[in-house]
């Protein structure tokens, strides 16, 4: 049954990791595995995760499940590297409502919420490192864009989605 | 407003920023604020920075779990699966047409433009994010030091997330031990 395979293979690929690149290995082995993709493929899921909307964990659900049974097989997938979240995090979603107002978990969030903001600092500033100035070299078109869209999105205060299709459109000129 | 309504709400504002979550999905804290918070005052500041590391720590989609969080938070477990539906339909959809067209789009020219600008605009995203977020996030000079502390273990290691969050969590308990001050300086 593809289907239900489709689902548990997804559902393993979820519960093993952590969202982005540390996937690829996870899905690699499970679609080898099943000989749903080759290797080539594998690499041609990331590539199409670049162009779309959406993160690499779904989008690469969407892709193999499409590939091997179709919509049906996209959407059995996509449950199933949903399934984590869908059980994990509402539990624990659950439980901080409860505790709302406890002393020690506002001690502990007091914690957790710098931590929150190194984190995504990190991630911009590796971020950045990597689109910016690729292999060494200096991107100066796309630090232009990124510098253009800063002041329109930070001092000009354009919508997030306007400020994207703005920067798409500045990567046609300047790309 | 009606029960309904409300998981409609939440549905479709998802769907919208999934349409426009592009580079590993950080960018989607900066859009679920925006809608969210200064909106429609659905969720608090608070609530978005502790759902972030959160669902950065679980395993499994990162803003899959974060729109569970944003979800449950605004509408109980409905809400949390509308949440996170309506985050990954437009994925759904847009698959579905690039893989159709993916040879073609592969090798064009054009698309590499576009994609190249898509691209420029995830880190001022983020960045933009960290500005508005930052006063509710750092109280104090303990919080600082958390920080700047997880900041650097980030940037030079590939960690995993849950250790990083375990540790901040056990500093805040240490820290603050249950007090809460008024002073907030």
């Amino acid at each position: 049954m593809i289907y239900l395979r489709l689902f548990l293979s997804f559902m393993k690929i979820g519960f093993c990791s952590f969202g982005g690149m540390t996937m690829v290995p996870v899905i690699n082995d499970e679609v080898l595995r099943y000989g749903w993709m080759t290797a080539a493929e594998v690499m041609d899921i990331v590539a199409v995760a670049e162009m779309t909307p959406g993160s690499l964990g779904i989008n690469c659900a969407t892709f193999v499940g499409l590939r091997t049974a179709g919509l049906s097989g996209a959407l059995c997938a996509s449950l199933g590297v949903m399934m984590p979240s869908l059980t994990l995090s509402m539990a624990a979603a659950h439980f901080i409502f409860r505790l709302k107002g406890n002393k020690f978990l506002e001690s502990a969030l007091r914690g957790v919420r710098p931590a929150s903001m190194g984190m995504l600092a990190a991630a911009a500033v590796t971020l950045g490192l990597h689109t910016y100035f690729p292999e060494g070299a200096i991107s100066w078109n796309m630090i232009l864009i990124a510098g253009i869209s800063s002041f329109l999105l930070i001092r000009k205060k354009l919508s997030i989605p306007k400020t994207i299709l703005t920067a798409a459109v500045l990567g046609l000129i300047f790309g | 407003m009606g029960r309904c309504r409300r998981l409609g709400t939440i549905f479709f504002i998802m769907a919208k920023i999934g349409l426009f979550t592009f580079g590993g999905g950080w960018s989607i804290i900066a859009q679920m604020q925006n809608e969210f918070v200064d909106k429609r005052h659905w969720m608090t500041e608070e609530q978005v920075v502790d759902y972030m590391s959160l669902a950065k720590s679980f395993p499994g989609v990162m803003i899959i779990n974060m729109s569970v969080f944003c979800g449950y938070a605004m509408a109980g477990v409905s809400g949390a699966a509308a949440a996170a539906v309506g985050l990954s339909a437009p994925a759904l959809v847009s698959i579905a047409l690039v893989t159709y067209f993916y040879s073609s789009l592969r090798d064009n020219v054009w698309m590499e433009k576009i994609l190249c600008g898509v691209r420029s605009v995830v880190v001022p995203i983020i960045i933009s994010a960290c500005l508005k977020l930052r006063k509710t996030a750092i109280q104090g000079r303990s919080a600082y030091m958390i920080l700047a502390v997880t900041f650097v273990i980030c940037v030079l290691s590939e960690i995993n997330k849950l250790l990083v969050v375990g540790a901040a969590l056990i500093a805040g308990l240490l820290i603050w031990r249950g007090e809460i001050p008024d002073d907030l300086s």
